[in-house]
C-alpha cells in the first residue's frame, strides 16, 4: 500500500517539474535581450550569416513551441542541453560548480552555529549584563553589514594587512589534492592530506565567515529570545528546585528546548546560503554555482539557467518526498 | 522538529549525494591531473625560471579552442599557448610571427611564407597544411563537429586557404579585405595531425599549439596553468628578445572582483592585474612593491543619440548637445585624467583617424542658441546607461540641465538596454564599442553605416555609406585614408553622437616583474617577461 502511495507521489512530481520547466522556459524568453547578440559582444565584425548560424545551432530560429518541445524532450533523457556561452553540457557545468557552493554554505552555517548558539545562550542567561548588550550590539552589526562590504574589509584586514589568509580561490597552486567529492576540506580529511587540509581551511575561512555572519547574527538573536522564554517555564523552575546544578539546567533542559525555533530559522537561512552566495563567490573568486547562474542570466544563456533551476527544483521535490516518507516511518499516524 | 526543518536538512543531504555521485565519476581523471601537476612541480624546482600569476578580470573564459570564442580574456590566455601567422607589437604594429613574409598577389589573393623549423608542443612540425587546416575550421560552415566557428565573421571575405608548397599558403578572398593582416593577428594556429587524431573533446582537455607556453592544466572558471615550451622557435623577430621564454610557469587566475584582485596583488598572491580602477591608481602608485603602467585603450566610449527620433533628427540639436557637455571635465574629474578625448568617432591613434578634427567646444551659450534655432523648447530626455557609467550619466544630465534640458538618468542591465535601444524607443544612451583592429573598417562599419550591427544611433547618411563601402574594398592605404577622412568629416558635422573618449588602460604588477609592458589590446604576452628573484 505504502509502495503504491510512494509511486503515486513520484508520478505527481512529474506535472510539478513540467510546470516549473514551462515557467522557467517562458520567463527566460520573455526577458529582453538576445543571447546571440550578447555573445557577439560590443566589438568587431560579425556577419549576418554568422548570427543566423548561431541562432540555428541554438535552435533559436525555431518557433517557441518547438523549442519548448526540444527542451522537454531533453529533460526526459535527463539532458539539460548545452550552455550557449560555455559550449558544454549543462549537467557537466552543474557537476563542476555545485561542490564548491555546498562546501561554502556548509562552512558558513557551521561558523554561524558555533558562534551564534553560545552567544545566544550566554546572552539569555546573563540577560541585560554587559556581555548581553555587547553580544546583541554585535549581532545588530552582523545583520546590518552587507556581505560584500564585510568580505572586502575582511580581505583588507586579514589578507592585506595581517597577511594571514589568502584573498581568493579554493586551494593554493602547488598543493595537490585528490578530488573525491569536490568538497576540498572533506577530500583532504578523507585522503589524510594535512597540507591540503590546512590550505583549504585557510581559503574557506574568510568567505565562510563573510557569508555566515548575517546568519550568525540572526540565529544568535533568535536563540536568545527563545532561551529567555524557556528559562521562564515551570519545568526550569522545577529543575532548579530539585537542586540540579545551573549548568545542567541550562544545557540539558533549556538549550534543548530553545533550539527548536532556532532550527526553523537555520533551515530557512540554509536556503539563503545555498542560493544567495553569488556576491561572496564573486568577491572571493569562488567558482560556485551561484556565480555561474547569475552570469548565465546576464548572458541570456537559456539552457544553463533552465538547467540549474530544473536541477534545484528536482532536488527540492526529491527532498520533500523523502521527508514525507521519513515522517510516515517516524509517526505511523501520518499518511502519505 | 517541524516538517520544514527536516526538509532543509534533507535538501542538503540530497544535494550532497548529488555532488558525490556527480563528482565521484570524474575522480580518477582529476587525480591524474594532480599527479601530473606534482611531476611538473618537481621539474620546476629543478630548472628554475620563476612562476608568474596573472589575474584576469573575468568570471570565466570561454574555451581552449582558438577557433571558437568572442572574448578578450580567452584570447589573452590562448595567445600565450598558440601563435598566429602575424601578431601585434605592444604599440599596435602588425609584425610577422609564424609567417616569415607576405605579399598581396592581387587585391583578393595574399601569399604567406611560413617560417621553417617551428614545432608544436607535441613535437609535430608546423607546415602549410596546419595553416590551411586551422583556417578551414574557421571559415567553413559546420567545420567544428557540425558547428560553425564563432570567429568566422572576423575573417570577413576570406573564402579559401590553399597550400601551394610545404611552407607557402595563399588566402583567396571574395573581395578585397584591407584589414586582412589586422584580422590575422587574432587567429591562432593548431596542429592538424594532433587534432585529427584526438578529436575536439580531447583537444579541449589538452590543447596543443606552438606558442611560448604549453598547457599543463586548467579550469575555465578558475585558473589555467602553463609552462615554458623549451623548443619554442622564438617568436616574432620584430619583438626582441627572440628565443624561449624566461618564465618557467604562467598561471592565469579568474578573479571577477577588482578589489579582490588589487588585494591579491598587494599580498603578492598575484603578480599582474588588469583594469585597475581609476580611484585605486594613486594608492597603488604609492606602494613601493608595486609598479603601475599604462597602455592606450582600443575601446571607444560615446554618448549616442537616437538620430531618428525628433527633435534629435535635427543635426542642430545634436550639435547643441555636443556643445553642452564638458567632456574634458568628465575625463579630469570622473576618470582622474585616465582617458583620451576623441574629437570625432575614431580613436586618434587608429589607422586613418582624421588628424585635423577639433573636439566640439564646451559652450553652453552656443548650445542654448542652437536649441533655440532648432525651435526646441521644454525638452525632456532620459539618459540610459549601464550601471558602470551611472556617475557619468548623472554628470551629463546635470550639464544638460544647465542648457535648459530636463534630463534624468535610467540605469539598465546591458542586455535589456541593448534590446531597448534597438527598438528605437530610447533617446540618449551611453555605449562603448571595441576597435581591436585599430582601423575604421571594424569600427565605422558596424557603428555608423546604415543598418550596422552596432549602429544604435540609427545614423544613416548615404554619402558616408558609400565612402565606407569604397574604403572597405580599397587596398591602397593612402586612398583608403582619404576616403575615411572624408567620411569622418561628414560624421563630425552630422554629430550623430556626443563624441566621447577612450580610456587609458591601467595595469599593475609586483615590482619583481621585469620586462613587462601592457599591450593596447590588453593582451598579456608573457614571452619576454621574467621574475627577478
Amino acid at each position: 500500500m505504502k509502495g503504491i502511495k510512494i509511486l503515486e507521489r513520484i508520478l505527481l512530481a512529474i506535472p510539478i517539474m513540467l510546470g516549473i520547466a514551462i515557467i522557467i522556459f517562458f520567463f527566460m524568453r520573455l526577458t529582453p535581450g538576445d543571447p546571440v547578440d550578447i555573445m557577439m559582444g560590443k566589438a568587431g565584425m560579425v556577419s549576418k550569416a554568422e548570427i543566423a548560424n548561431l541562432r540555428k545551432e541554438f535552435n533559436l530560429d525555431k518557433p517557441l513551441h518547438i523549442q519548448l518541445f526540444l527542451f522537454l524532450k531533453g529533460l526526459l533523457k535527463f539532458d539539460l542541453g548545452k550552455s550557449f556561452t560555455k559550449g558544454m553540457p549543462v549537467m557537466e557545468l552543474i557537476k563542476e560548480t555545485l561542490p564548491a557552493t555546498i562546501e561554502l554554505a556548509l562552512f558558513a552555517m557551521m561558523f554561524a552555529l558555533i558562534i551564534a548558539i553560545p552567544v545566544g545562550v550566554i546572552s539569555a542567561v546573563k540577560q541585560n549584563s554587559w556581555i548581553d548588550r555587547f553580544a546583541m550590539a554585535g549581532s545588530f552589526f552582523g545583520i546590518s553589514m552587507p556581505h560584500f562590504w564585510l568580505a572586502i574589509v575582511a580581505i583588507l584586514i586579514f589578507s592585506v594587512k595581517l597577511n594571514l589568509l589568502p584573498t581568493q580561490g579554493r586551494i593554493s597552486y602547488g598543493v595537490e589534492l585528490a578530488h573525491i567529492t569536490g568538497l576540498y576540506v572533506f577530500d583532504s580529511i578523507v585522503t589524510g592530506n594535512l597540507e591540503a587540509l590546512i590550505d583549504t581551511l585557510k581559503h574557506i575561512i574568510l568567505p565562510a565567515v563573510s557569508l555566515g555572519s548575517a546568519m550568525a547574527a540572526i540565529v544568535a538573536r533568535v536563540m536568545r529570545s527563545s532561551m529567555l522564554e524557556v528559562l521562564r517555564q515551570d519545568y526550569i523552575v522545577l529543575a532548579r528546585a530539585k537542586g540540579l546544578p545551573e549548568w545542567l539546567v541550562i544545557t540539558k533542559h533549556a538549550v534543548k528546548n530553545a533550539l527548536i525555533p532556532t532550527i526553523t530559522v537555520v533551515g530557512l537561512q540554509m536556503g539563503v546560503l545555498l542560493g544567495g552566495n553569488m556576491i561572496i563567490e564573486t568577491v572571493f573568486g569562488w567558482p560556485g554555482i551561484g556565480r555561474m547562474v547569475v552570469n548565465a542570466i546576464f548572458a541570456r544563456d537559456y539552457p544553463l539557467v533552465q538547467g540549474v533551476v530544473m536541477f534545484y527544483a528536482f532536488v527540492y521535490i526529491t527532498a520533500n518526498l523523502i521527508v514525507d516518507i521519513i515522517y510516515t516511518v517516524v509517526n505511523p499516524k501520518i499518511q502519505l | 522538529m517541524k516538517k520544514r526543518d527536516v526538509s532543509w536538512v534533507v535538501v542538503l543531504i540530497v544535494l550532497l549525494m548529488f555532488s558525490l555521485v556527480l563528482v565521484g565519476g570524474c575522480g580518477s581523471k582529476q587525480e591524474k591531473s594532480a599527479q601530473d601537476s606534482s611531476e611538473h612541480k618537481e621539474v620546476m624546482v629543478e630548472e628554475g625560471g620563476g612562476t608568474i600569476v596573472i589575474a584576469l578580470n573575468t568570471d570565466s573564459i570561454v574555451t581552449f579552442d582558438p577557433a571558437n570564442y568572442r572574448d578578450r580574456e580567452t584570447e589573452t590566455i590562448l595567445r600565450n599557448m598558440f601563435d598566429g601567422l602575424v601578431t601585434r607589437s605592444p604599440d599596435g604594429k602588425v609584425v610577422p610571427q609564424i609567417a616569415e613574409s607576405w605579399k598581396a598577389l592581387s587585391p583578393t589573393e595574399w601569399e604567406f611564407k611560413i617560417r621553417k623549423g617551428i614545432v608544436f608542443h607535441n613535437g609535430e612540425v608546423l607546415t602549410a597544411e596546419d595553416i590551411v587546416f586551422t583556417f578551414n575550421r574557421i571559415i567553413k560552415e559546420g567545420a567544428i563537429n557540425g558547428q560553425t566557428a564563432a570567429r568566422k565573421g572576423l575573417l570577413g571575405p576570406i573564402e579559401q586557404v590553399e597550400a601551394t608548397d610545404e611552407y607557402t599558403v595563399v588566402f583567396k578572398l571574395k573581395e578585397p579585405f584591407p584589414v586582412i593582416l589586422q584580422a590575422l593577428c587574432h587567429q591562432q594556429i593548431i596542429p592538424k595531425d594532433y587534432y585529427e587524431e584526438v578529436g575536439l573533446e580531447r583537444f579541449l582537455e589538452k590543447p596543443v599549439g606552438c606558442g611560448p607556453f604549453k598547457f599543463v592544466e586548467g579550469k575555465l572558471d578558475d585558473k589555467v596553468i602553463m609552462e615554458r615550451f623549451d623548443d619554442y622557435y622564438g617568436g616574432s623577430p620584430e619583438i626582441p628578445p627572440v628565443g624561449p621564454p624566461k618564465l618557467k610557469r604562467v598561471i592565469f587566475r579568474m578573479i571577477p572582483e577588482l578589489s579582490t584582485a588589487v588585494a591579491a596583488l598587494k599580498t603578492g598572491e598575484v603578480n599582474i592585474i588588469q583594469r585597475v580602477p581609476e580611484d585605486m591608481i594613486e594608492d597603488l602608485k604609492q606602494d613601493e612593491s608595486i609598479q603601475v603602467k599604462e597602455a592606450k585603450g582600443t575601446r571607444v566610449y560615446a554618448i549616442e543619440i537616437n538620430n531618428k527620433m525628433p527633435p534629435f533628427d535635427n543635426p542642430k540639436v545634436r550639435k547643441a548637445l555636443n556643445h553642452a557637455i564638458d567632456m574634458d571635465k568628465i575625463i579630469k574629474e570622473l576618470y582622474k585624467g585616465y582617458a583620451v578625448r576623441l574629437p570625432g568617432p575614431m580613436l586618434p591613434y587608429a589607422f586613418a583617424a582624421h588628424p585635423n578634427l577639433e573636439p566640439y567646444e564646451y559652450n553652453p551659450e552656443k548650445a542654448k542658441q542652437l536649441l533655440q534655432e532648432a525651435g526646441v523648447k521644454d525638452l525632456k530626455v532620459v539618459i540610459d546607461t549601464e550601471p558602470f557609467r551611472e556617475e557619468e550619466a548623472l554628470v551629463i544630465a546635470e550639464m544638460l540641465k544647465d542648457v535648459g534640458i530636463d534630463a534624468s538618468v535610467r540605469k539598465w542591465e546591458w542586455s535589456v538596454l541593448k534590446a531597448k535601444m534597438k527598438e528605437g524607443s530610447r533617446q540618449i544612451y551611453l555605449t562603448d564599442w571595441g576597435n581591436a583592429y585599430l582601423d575604421p573598417f571594424d569600427f565605422l562599419n558596424p557603428k555608423l553605416k546604415t543598418g550596422g550591427r552596432g549602429n544604435y544611433s540609427f545614423y544613416s547618411n548615404p554619402e558616408v555609406d558609400e565612402l565606407l563601402e569604397k574604403a572597405g574594398k580599397e587596398v591602397n592605404d593612402e586612398k583608403r585614408k582619404e576616403l575615411y577622412y572624408r567620411a569622418q568629416e561628414i560624421i563630425y558635422n552630422d554629430a550623430p553622437w556626443i563624441f566621447g573618449y577612450a580610456k587609458i588602460s591601467v595595469e599593475a604588477a609586483t615590482s619583481n616583474v621585469k620586462n613587462w609592458r601592457p599591450s593596447m589590446d590588453s593582451r598579456e604576452n608573457m614571452h619576454d617577461v621574467y621574475i627577478e628573484e
